[in-house]
């Protein structure tokens, strides 16, 4: 048995990430973050918003996914996510006018729905900045 | 037989539509190029998709009519099909060859043969929509003027909306019909049935996955998106073909203008030798009278 995983992270548009890694983290949709080793028993789960964490040459990195699920193999991890973006393609600035947006769409929401919108909208800025390294403290 | 001058303003007019449909060629083939690209990219995701819902499903059966959800039983037991929803995928333009008149035949045909009900109908393209109004058939909805960037939506909305009405008894499967990609050059009208699919049984890993948190909400949370990935794989074939055929149609019409402008320039000339051949007669015959 091999001591990597290969992690493919696929979306609609485009393979956003593929490599041999040796431990991977990621968030669900209700369980909270799930950390795959190599040799893990066959798992399909569905994934929540976050950062999906990898080691690759005893170096920490990130991803951004935003819903989607990851299936789970002894020798691999494939994510098959709505949106996903590796950290190069985030444009921090823009995720903070973003996230600016979404407080003030919250403050003038007025039914349950543009709640929720606005909400969705402030956590995927969050996240982006986080993984931009510009965590907002709350 | 028709002067010089009216000969020389024909070749000009076929000249000019040469150029429009020349043109028209080299954006078909620049927007080929854009929606073959998300294809493709499309391609990789869909199969790993159909592949982990296979796993799933099979998983289970195994696990049979324990699982208590419409869209799963979907997969695992179909309803008998009484009332279906259809959707036809043509193009908002024409110019294209014969890409909307073979998708419409098929589409003609099925819903000639049906013995089902179509209780919802959605036309995706101008074309389609029209082709609805002709038949009196009721549109529950037009997609006219979506841009290959606002497919994804429009495949996500209708996949959640299907899924929905499934699961709230209002139809039994979902059909499309569109053309479907096989080159550049060959568009074949295709009828899929998204759901329920046949998705056939898992082959390899011999170890049932886990399924966390509960097999209900992964095949809840998975089923659909299986749907809307099917549906946008069906919008994009037909977005591919689309540029394909009217590439093709545009170059044949070139060809063509060519074909007529060599054409009419023989005649021409012919014409021209013929005014000259007669002048040096007359000058000829004069001098030796």
């Amino acid at each position: 048995m091999s001591d990597t995983i290969l992690l493919e992270v696929l979306t609609p548009e485009r393979r956003v990430f593929s490599a041999r890694v040796s431990e991977v983290q990621f968030p669900t949709a209700d369980l909270g973050y799930y950390g795959v080793l190599p040799g893990h028993t066959p798992l399909v789960t569905a994934l929540g918003s976050g950062l999906v964490y990898y080691t690759e040459n005893d170096q920490k990195h990130w991803l951004t996914v935003f819903g989607g699920f990851a299936e789970v193999g002894p020798e691999h991890v494939t994510i098959l996510a709505r949106i996903s973006e590796t950290v190069d393609m985030i444009d921090a600035d823009r995720a903070e006018a973003a996230r600016v947006r979404a407080l003030k769409m919250i403050k003038d929401a007025d039914t349950e729905d543009e709640l929720d919108v606005a909400q969705a909208k402030l956590n995927a800025s969050l996240v982006r900045l986080q993984a931009a390294g510009r965590p907002v403290g709350h | 037989m028709a002067g010089l001058q009216d000969i020389r303003r024909r070749i000009r007019s076929v000249k000019n539509t040469q150029q429009v449909t020349k043109a028209m060629k080299m954006i078909s083939a620049v927007k080929l190029r854009k929606s073959q690209e998300s294809l493709l990219a499309l391609r990789p995701y869909a199969a790993k998709m159909l592949d982990v819902v296979r796993n799933v499903v099979t998983r289970s059966e195994e696990l049979g009519a324990s699982i208590d959800s419409p869209i799963a039983q979907a997969f695992l037991a179909p309803r008998e099909e009484k009332n279906i929803r259809l959707v036809v995928i043509a193009s908002d333009k024409g110019l294209c060859g014969g890409f909307n008149a073979n998708v419409l035949k098929q589409a003609t045909a099925f819903a000639d043969a049906t013995a089902s009900t179509i209780v919802h109908l959605d036309a995706v393209g101008k074309r389609a929509a029209d082709w609805a109004r002709k038949r009196g058939m009721a549109c529950a909805a037009d997609h006219t003027g979506v841009s290959l960037a606002g497919l994804p939506a429009l495949a996500q909305a209708i996949a959640e909306e299907a899924a929905r009405q499934y699961e709230a008894g209002e139809i039994d499967a979902l059909y499309v019909i569109h053309n479907y990609f096989a080159s550049a050059l060959a568009q074949v009208p295709t009828t899929l049935r998204v759901f329920p699919m046949d998705i056939g049984a898992h082959a390899g890993e011999s170890v049932p996955p886990l399924l966390e948190p509960s097999p209900v909400r992964v095949l809840d949370a998975l089923l659909p998106r299986f749907i809307e990935t099917t549906f946008l794989h069906a919008l994009l074939e037909s977005s591919a073909s689309e540029h394909g055929a009217r590439m093709a149609a545009m170059d044949k019409a070139s060809t063509n203008a060519e074909d007529m402008i060599a054409r009419l320039t023989l005649n021409m000339n012919k014409l021209r030798q013929a005014s000259i051949t007669n002048q040096i007669i007359e000058i000829v015959s004069g001098a030796n009278a």
